[in-house]
């Protein structure tokens, strides 16, 4: 027996390994002959750490605990069997807080619109409804829903499959931030959906630095023919909005009724004052962006800072006033 | 012997026992508990008791015999045992892809969840189990969402801080009916007790709690959770009429994809893309157009014009 195998992890907690194997062993009774590396890659735990729990996994059985009635574990060419295992042939139940987490997560995503998994999602919720039942949520799971009624961007899927294959990808874009549709050439790396919105997180050759990209903004996507070398952008894992250098920090007084500002917007301080009213430093690249969310704040923002953003808003209002001239 | 040798044998045990067992039979059948001072064995037990309820085994306290005398211990096959569900790698997949969103106080119990569910994975590719995140910025710490979730799913009565869209600190009261997610947001839907009407509170506004009070209240017959949570891109209303709103020809595709019920009427002489968008006096959407500045022309009705044409003669002004 290799004890070592069995003591290498002794720092993992006991319970952590006993949560894990209540959890593996029933997959391996289900799924016969299925390869060491497989089982390690969905359950998300080292190969090694794996063979440890397995080896102590066959000491273990049923009284009296002779030789015909402890577990069978055969490793074998990198594969795995298990039998006289039929008492741990299931897993054990889902947890209130495992089977929740789950479920609000997958009722959330599915309502993501354009999501090419979605068919598959909302069977699979279905089933959990179904078969896990108000017992294992906590009550009738139709007490929770999601809306789903934003249009789809219609470039996600082509985004998405960029994505996977490494291509480069000619893009035309509208920025809020400048107000302006530009074309340029992007690496994207990663397509993730956040807080209501599709981004696409790429190497943006026009500006030479990793940018994010709302979907819904990208209008036309082109092949481009060429792969490219993902850089390990941090896409997701990264906030909305990267400060920059030519960054300009704008401060702005928000009444009660402009407050949703601090909460939608980064800001670099917030400072609550007696009134309900706020004041908040936004660190801004560009001042189109600010100018026209100033025109749509009306009376509920007093601008603090740059003294040039007043000019903009003034010269903003008047360009849009010929419209209605 | 390993305390993981000795916990697989308990849950084993216990799993297969025809009746209760004692703590005298548990010590008895299973190696590990053998200390030759009783007193220290059973603490061992305990603790072991501990770890294995702490992961979700349901371990029951029931009399030995029809005759009440001692109580034993079991694990219950139909508590302990995910029901028989099969799933495709498709179904799978997706699961894994949402129980990998990146959110707030994330403590991975979703996976966990997923997990389990594997067993019942048909053969085939899983994918999304390893690949990066597809969802992320939940904006909400997963224990208030959870409690939330549990308040509406069992129907309790919940006291919690708020504070409202307008900044104001609040306390309420809520006889908890549903839990919507919509835009981003998660919703709890319920009945405010103090003004006595159905209201939506986004939980990220939630500054502390929610407590259980106790019993709420049954929703009415007609009740739907998402008919409370009413957002259009310029805020919350009850639409009445349709305004005509012509967009730039560079910003009419995504501005009229980002309007739910936006019926797009088509391109002017000009090249503008007319529209038409559900309006209510209680709509702000004067200032969503304003924040389009030149790029959006409000056409119709007249009050959303006359409005629109005043801010911007103020700002002008300013």
């Amino acid at each position: 027996m290799p004890t070592e195998d069995v003591r290498s992890q002794k720092g993992a907690k006991a319970s952590e390994r006993l949560r894990r194997l209540l959890v593996i062993v029933p997959y391996l009774v289900q799924h016969q002959g299925c390869e060491v590396a497989e089982v390690a890659r969905l359950f998300d735990i080292d190969e090694k750490d794996l063979v440890a729990d397995l080896h102590l996994l066959f000491m273990t059985g049923l009284p009296p605990y002779g030789p015909g009635d402890l577990i069978g574990v055969e490793l074998e060419d990198g594969r795995v069997w298990v039998d006289m295992a039929d008492h741990f042939s299931r897993p054990l139940q889902l947890t209130r807080t495992e089977a929740l987490s789950l479920y609000l997560r997958g009722t959330a995503l599915a309502a993501a619109p354009g999501l090419q998994e979605a068919p598959a999602l909302a069977s699979a919720l279905g089933k959990l409804r179904d078969e896990l039942g108000p017992e294992a949520l906590g009550g009738p799971p139709e007490r929770v829903e999601a809306a789903t009624d934003e249009r789809p961007a219609e470039t996600l899927d082509a985004l998405r499959r960029a994505v996977a294959d490494s291509e480069r990808v000619e893009i035309e874009y509208y920025a809020a931030s400048t107000a302006e549709t530009t074309t340029r050439r992007v690496d994207p790396e990663e397509v993730f959906f956040a807080i209501g919105n599709w981004y696409v997180a790429a190497w943006d050759h026009l500006s030479g630095e990793e940018r994010l990209f709302r979907a819904d903004r990208v209008h036309l996507i082109t092949p481009t023919g060429e792969r490219f070398q993902p850089r390990e952008l941090a896409g997701a894992g990264r906030p909305l909005y990267t400060p920059g250098e030519g960054d300009v920090p704008v401060r702005l007084l928000l009444g009660a009724g402009a407050r949703w500002v601090a909460e939608y917007y980064e800001t670099s301080s917030e400072t609550d004052r007696d009134d309900g009213a706020i004041e908040v430093v936004l660190p801004a690249g560009r001042l189109e962006w600010v100018a026209r969310l100033v025109l749509r704040l009306g009376d509920e923002v007093t601008v603090l800072d740059p003294p040039g953003l007043k000019d903009r808003v003034r010269e903003l209002a008047s360009r849009t006033l010929e419209r209605y001239e | 012997m390993h305390p993981l040798e000795r916990l697989v044998n308990l849950v084993a045990l216990l799993l297969e026992a025809r009746k209760p067992l004692t703590f005298e039979q548990i010590r008895d059948k299973l190696e590990g508990y053998e200390d030759s001072n009783l007193a220290s064995a059973k603490r061992k037990f305990e603790r072991d008791k501990d770890i294995l309820r702490d992961i979700g085994v349901p371990i029951d306290l029931a009399p030995t015999d029809a005759w009440d005398v001692e109580e034993g211990y079991l694990i219950r096959k139909e508590k302990y045992y995910l029901p028989e569900i099969s799933f495709t790698p498709e179904e799978i997949s997706a699961l894994f892809v949402a129980a990998r969103s990146v959110g707030e106080g994330e403590d991975g119990s979703a996976e966990q969840g997923a997990r389990k569910l594997l067993a019942g994975a048909d053969g085939g590719i899983i994918t999304g189990v390893s690949s990066g995140p597809l969802v992320a910025g939940g904006d909400v710490p997963g224990v208030l969402l959870i409690a939330a979730a549990e308040a509406a799913l069992q129907q309790r009565s919940v006291r919690f801080g708020y504070r409202t869209a307008r900044g104001a600190p609040s306390e309420r009261l809520v006889d908890a009916y549903g839990l919507v997610y919509r835009s981003g947001h998660w919703y709890l839907v319920g009945l405010d007790r103090e003004r006595e009407e159905i209201r939506a509170f986004r939980l990220s506004r939630v500054t502390d709690g929610p407590d259980v009070t106790g019993e709420g209240s049954a929703p009415p017959d007609d009740f739907r959770a998402g008919a409370h949570v009413q957002a259009g891109p310029w805020g919350a209303g009850e639409p009445e009429e349709r305004a005509r709103v012509a967009f730039a020809p560079e910003v009419a595709w995504w501005a009229t994809s980002g309007v739910p019920a936006a019926d797009v009427l088509g391109a002017r002489d000009d090249g503008w893309v007319e529209a038409l968008v559900p309006a209510g006096p209680g709509d702000d959407l004067a200032s969503w157009v304003l924040s389009f500045g030149p790029d959006v022309e409000a056409v119709e009705p007249d009050w959303l014009r006359a409005e629109v044409v005043a801010r911007l003669e103020a700002a002008r002004a300013d």
